[in-house]
């Protein structure tokens, strides 16, 4: 295990070579020659929530209302980091991490305690409405749907959300339902459809407005693996089609390995990792080989490289540098 | 400016529009909610009816006073519950970290989460208080008026409401003492003011906004007194305000949280 951890080290060297790059070039120049351009930008981004304490038994609940007790949680605690146009990027991590509290900062649910972030030239706090128009949110665990209404009608609504005229929104949902095949139940009530279809929508219809970012908090949680690939083939589609850049936070490995290029791992409120996919498994690969060459380690050089087990080696290396 | 107000006007018509819609998936259920309503609020009445029997003034209001004070109360409370009443259980929403789906939304936060849901039973509180008013004796400047009071007095209670939910940003159990004030309220909005002395009636006037909802406006509608009218509007705009700075104030503590949710 020490092993890992030092794996960790080594990569997490790479992400802070990262970051003062990223601090240096606002935007610097790609290996292809052309500009590369930030849709996100976090820069120290904090986040710190007050929770109450109280004791076990009646007890307790008496002493804390006379001596209240608060406890500060770091959701967050300085990440920084840039996304680019069109990129799909995973930002994982362990329950209680911090993911889905910088989602929350990124797209103006929360207020930061500290830091900067931008979001396509915006500032999500000040320009809240104008940062909406252009960003998509698809928070896997909590509905945005009415589900006494049919998709069709959902969508209306939403396309009303966005001020388009009766005569855009139709015209947006009828080519949204014939790319992503939503014809045989678009006008059947939300409640009826299967979980599949009913996350489907969901996406759909954060999609109504065209958004630059799509912001996909566990999309496929709770669905069956034939659902799952469904639902990411339509993800890719939308990057593919529509140069959507997709943020992505999800426990599924397949949704990680399937969809994105680049992978950020966070912990405590910490990044951990931030690297390509590409590199990550390179980087590993070698070190298990360095490790088989010094004895420490058999050699599995010639082994598939799962990113679950490389993905749960840092997970428990930082689980005990946290301990 | 203009065409975004007429925007956000169209979603909170369309949102109102959909909550209605889902209420009228049982026709017999909307119906009896609405017609039961009806009958709860006339039953109460019939108590005041035995009472004015007994004597001439209570307070200094006569019977048909009492029922243009009820009928106020009645279409305020059931306006207010029509269009607004999440408002109600906005303390909820901000404990379980419900705010998320509007807060994504590129429109007025406040706006589209009072008008997130409704109240189908408040459409026969409503309608109650029309049917009073012409019990009451109809004339077309007294209907004028009584809309307009409705729409003062569903902005005062909507707002007080507002102000009380808020503080569940800074407190936590604040929605107790929320749900008693505005209970209160609604209690007091329903005896003669003139029955209140001293310190209640101080209270009724500048910590439960009680007079300005209904007390002032009978006593409008029953002899017309400018200054009074202004006063009425006044605080309710004013009362509006406050109400607002302190739940955009109170936002900006918002915590949301991972529970699993649903739009139902």
């Amino acid at each position: 295990m020490e092993q890992a951890v030092l794996f960790c080290e080594n990569v997490q060297k790479s992400e802070s070579d990262r970051i003062q790059a990223l601090r240096l070039h606002e935007s610097k120049y790609h290996e292809g020659g052309g500009i590369a351009m930030y849709v996100i930008k976090a820069e120290d981004l904090s986040k710190t929530f007050r929770v109450r304490v109280k004791e076990k038994g009646m007890r307790g609940s008496i002493r804390a209302i006379l001596h209240p007790q608060v406890k500060e949680v770091k959701a967050v605690d300085n990440v920084t980091f840039a996304v680019e146009e069109g990129e799909m990027l995973a930002f994982i991590g362990p329950n209680g991490a911090g993911k889905s509290t910088t989602i929350k900062m990124l797209t103006g649910i929360l207020y930061p305690d500290g830091g900067s972030v931008n979001v396509l030239g915006l500032d999500p706090i000040k320009s809240r409405k104008q940062l909406a128009h252009r960003i998509g949110t698809v928070f896997g665990q909590k509905e945005q749907l009415w589900t006494h209404l049919t998709p069709y009608d959902n969508f209306r609504f939403f396309g009303a959300i966005y001020d388009f005229s009766d005569k855009e929104t139709e015209e947006r949902i009828e080519e949204l339902a014939e790319r992503f095949e939503l014809e045989a139940f678009i006008n059947t009530p939300v409640r009826n459809l299967s979980l599949g279809q009913r996350i489907r929508c969901e996406i759909v219809a954060s999609l109504i407005h065209n958004p630059s970012v799509l912001f996909l908090d566990e999309p496929t949680i709770g669905l069956d693996p034939v659902v799952k690939e469904n639902i990411r083939e339509l993800i890719k589609q939308m990057n593919r089609d529509y140069h959507t850049t997709i943020f992505l936070t999800s426990h599924d490995v397949g949704d990680i390995e399937k969809l994105c290029k680049r992978i950020i791992i966070v912990n405590a409120g910490q990044i951990v990792l931030d690297d390509s996919m590409e590199h990550l498994k390179r980087h590993y690969m070698k070190q298990k080989t360095q490790q088989a060459k010094d004895g420490n380690q058999p050699d599995t050089s010639g082994a598939d490289i799962s990113l679950e087990d490389i993905i749960m080696e840092i997970y428990q290396a930082e689980g005990r540098r946290i301990e | 400016m203009l065409t975004a107000v007429r925007m956000q006007l169209r979603v909170c018509l369309l949102s109102v529009k959909y909550n209605i819609m889902r209420e009228m998936l049982n026709p017999v259920t909307f119906v009896t909610n609405v017609v039961f309503m009806i009958l709860n609020d006339a039953a109460i009445l019939v108590q005041w009816f035995i009472l004015f029997r007994l004597r001439g003034d209570i307070g200094g209001y006569t019977m048909k006073e009492v029922m243009l004070l009820w009928g106020l109360t009645a279409a305020s409370f059931g306006l207010s519950r029509v269009l607004f009443t999440r408002v109600f259980s906005l303390p909820e929403l901000i404990i379980s970290g419900k705010l998320d789906s509007y807060l994504v939304q590129p429109k007025n936060v406040l706006l589209s989460v009072m008008t997130s849901a409704t109240n189908i039973s408040a459409i026969g509180d409503f309608l109650y208080g029309l049917i009073l008013l012409v019990a009451c004796g109809f004339s077309v400047s007294r209907l004028c008026l009584f809309l307009l009071f409705t729409v003062t007095g569903t902005v005062i209670i909507t707002a007080f409401a507002l102000l009380l939910g808020s503080l569940s940003f800074w407190f936590v159990r604040a929605d107790m003492l929320g749900n008693q004030m505005v209970s209160g309220m609604i209690s007091f909005m329903t005896y003669p003011d003139g029955i209140f002395r001293g310190i209640s009636r101080f209270l009724l006037y500048f910590v439960i906004p009680v007079g300005m909802a209904v007390y002032h406006p009978v006593h409008i509608m029953t002899e017309f007194d400018v200054k009074m009218f202004f006063e009425v509007i006044g605080y309710a705009v004013l009362l509006m305000a406050a109400a607002m700075i302190v739940f955009y104030r109170g936002l900006r503590r918002y915590s949301s949280s991972s529970l699993m949710e649903a739009r139902m």
